[in-house]
């Protein structure tokens, strides 16, 4: 609690007219459910602002906003990708850590925000997609008015899985990433032996990547172990 | 005959060990089967097994020092060989990992598949090393982001060391996820094995101390299960040259 009421930026670009809060909270956190929980426990009324890691580091400001009625997400909109909903929630899901600041806003002050369609959220989607935490989803749903329009769910909504999987950058970046930390470990653990192995593969990813390819995956040779 | 396939998923909670122990039972009624709770230090296998009570578990066998013939942790159960893990704090320090390869490789030598049950993180050489030492991985995943996103790097790190991907498991299914499913296989290498309903019956399954085949057979569950068991074609691997490979698997002496 910082007490600090200063401006959002990044807001100013979004097509959401969120008004001014009041800052609650700022903290860099990996696991967003942190947040969530609090802000459900507290039954905010206001918004939370998300900057992923990859913007902290560039002193960037993409983000993503959050609103929230009671503790309970209701919309989302994502100020880079400019998608709103779950798919702005999958836009920034796995780039954490983030800093998160929660503002506070009067009940009724974000109302005609609230009936956007469009950017509406399922109340336990942020505690899923952002954190895989279905305890806190159900407990988040739990808490939702009855007449929720965009109630339900969030496994009802899948579109922010299937354009999360369709997104192929993404997938190839975790993909490099994961192979890149693999070699490394494979290094300093000593399990370099393995890759050794006759038909195994080099300690270097990129050869790794050539070898086995990353676009056509099934074609990966067929058994290189005894 | 031994294919060692590793089960894992890169994220706690997606119910690896539910599928290891179903794909065991599965697999059993074809295969001479051995599962192994190779997630020593989050070790809940025997759990599921009705095993909590026993006295010798892997952990013993990982003792430095000790003699124990792996027979002495090896349970037959539900149709399968089962080789549970401890839970104790204690029992995980005195373990030295360097030890399950040479387990490992001593129950490879008999049997026709061995299941790893593998930790859920990817944070250290033991946690790292089922998947390195399998032939296959079945990657467990729920159809959410974070968990596709962690069950990719576990095929990441399992094909830097010529682990291919046996298939993928969707699993705590709410719904229909053709359409994941189908875009999740450009990505992984290997087909979805089936997708299994959440269900209740899981959890009742564990609190009984049962694996799902034996708690609720004819569950739509149990059935998912099977079908994932169904879509796997065990290799006839030569049971030495696995137990060899165990064997001469570099791993420091410190983890």
């Amino acid at each position: 609690m910082t007490g600090d009421a200063g401006r959002d930026p990044a807001l100013a670009d979004a097509p959401l007219p969120v008004p001014r809060g009041d800052l609650r909270r700022s903290r860099v956190v990996t696991d967003p459910a942190v947040v969530l929980r609090s802000v459900l426990e507290a039954r905010l009324d206001g918004y939370l602002t998300l900057v992923p890691q990859e913007t902290l580091l560039l002193g960037g400001d993409a983000r993503a906003v959050v609103t929230f009625d009671g503790g309970v997400p209701t919309v989302a909109y994502n100020t880079r990708t400019e998608r709103g909903g779950t798919a702005a929630l999958s836009d920034v899901a796995l780039t954490g850590p983030y800093r998160i600041e929660v503002y506070e806003l009067p009940s009724d002050a974000l109302d005609p925000i609230h009936g956007t369609a469009d950017l509406a959220v399922p109340p336990g989607a942020p505690a899923r997609e952002l954190a895989d935490d279905d305890d806190l989803a159900a407990r988040t749903r739990e808490r939702a008015p009855d007449d929720r329009p965009a109630g339900g769910d969030p496994r009802e909504e899948p579109s922010g899985v299937e354009a999360f999987l369709a997104d192929d950058d993404r997938i190839a970046e975790i993909r490099e990433q994961a192979r890149a930390e693999a070699a490394d470990r494979a290094a300093e653990w000593g399990l370099g032996d393995l890759e050794a192995d006759p038909a195994g593969f080099e300690a270097d990813p990129d050869d790794h990547g050539a070898k086995t390819g990353t676009e056509d995956p099934i074609d990966a040779p067929d058994s290189r172990k005894p | 005959m031994v294919e060692a396939f590793a089960v894992a998923s890169g994220k706690g909670g997606t119910g690896k060990t539910t599928s290891t122990l179903a794909l065991g039972m599965a697999l059993a009624e074809t295969h001479d089967v051995t599962v192994v709770d190779a997630d020593t230090g989050m070790a809940n296998l025997l759990f599921h097994a009705g095993l909590s009570d026993v006295d010798v578990t892997l952990h013993d066998l990982l003792v430095t020092g000790t003699a124990r013939d792996v027979s002495a942790a090896t349970y037959e159960r539900f149709g399968m060989s089962v080789v549970p893990c401890g839970t104790s704090l204690a029992g995980f320090e005195r373990a030295d990992p360097d030890r399950l390869r040479s387990v490992v490789a001593d129950l490879a030598a008999g049997t026709d598949v061995l299941l790893l049950d593998s930790p859920a993180a990817l944070g250290s050489k033991s946690a790292v090393l089922p998947v390195v030492l399998a032939d296959r991985v079945v990657i467990v995943v729920e159809p959410t982001i974070p968990a596709l996103s962690d069950g990719l790097k576990v095929q990441e790190y399992a094909r830097s060391y010529g682990t291919e991907t046996a298939g993928v498991l969707f699993n705590k299914v709410r719904e229909d996820v053709d359409r994941i499913a189908e875009q999740a296989d450009r990505h992984f290498g290997g087909p979805t094995l089936a997708q299994v309903p959440a269900a209740d019956v899981v959890r009742s399954a564990r609190q009984a101390g049962e694996p799902l085949l034996a708690h609720a057979p004819d569950s739509p569950a149990a059935a998912a299960f099977r079908r994932a068991a169904d879509a796997i074609t065990v290799r006839s691997g030569d049971g030495d040259a696995v137990a060899d490979r165990f064997r001469s698997a570099v791993v420091p002496e410190t983890i």
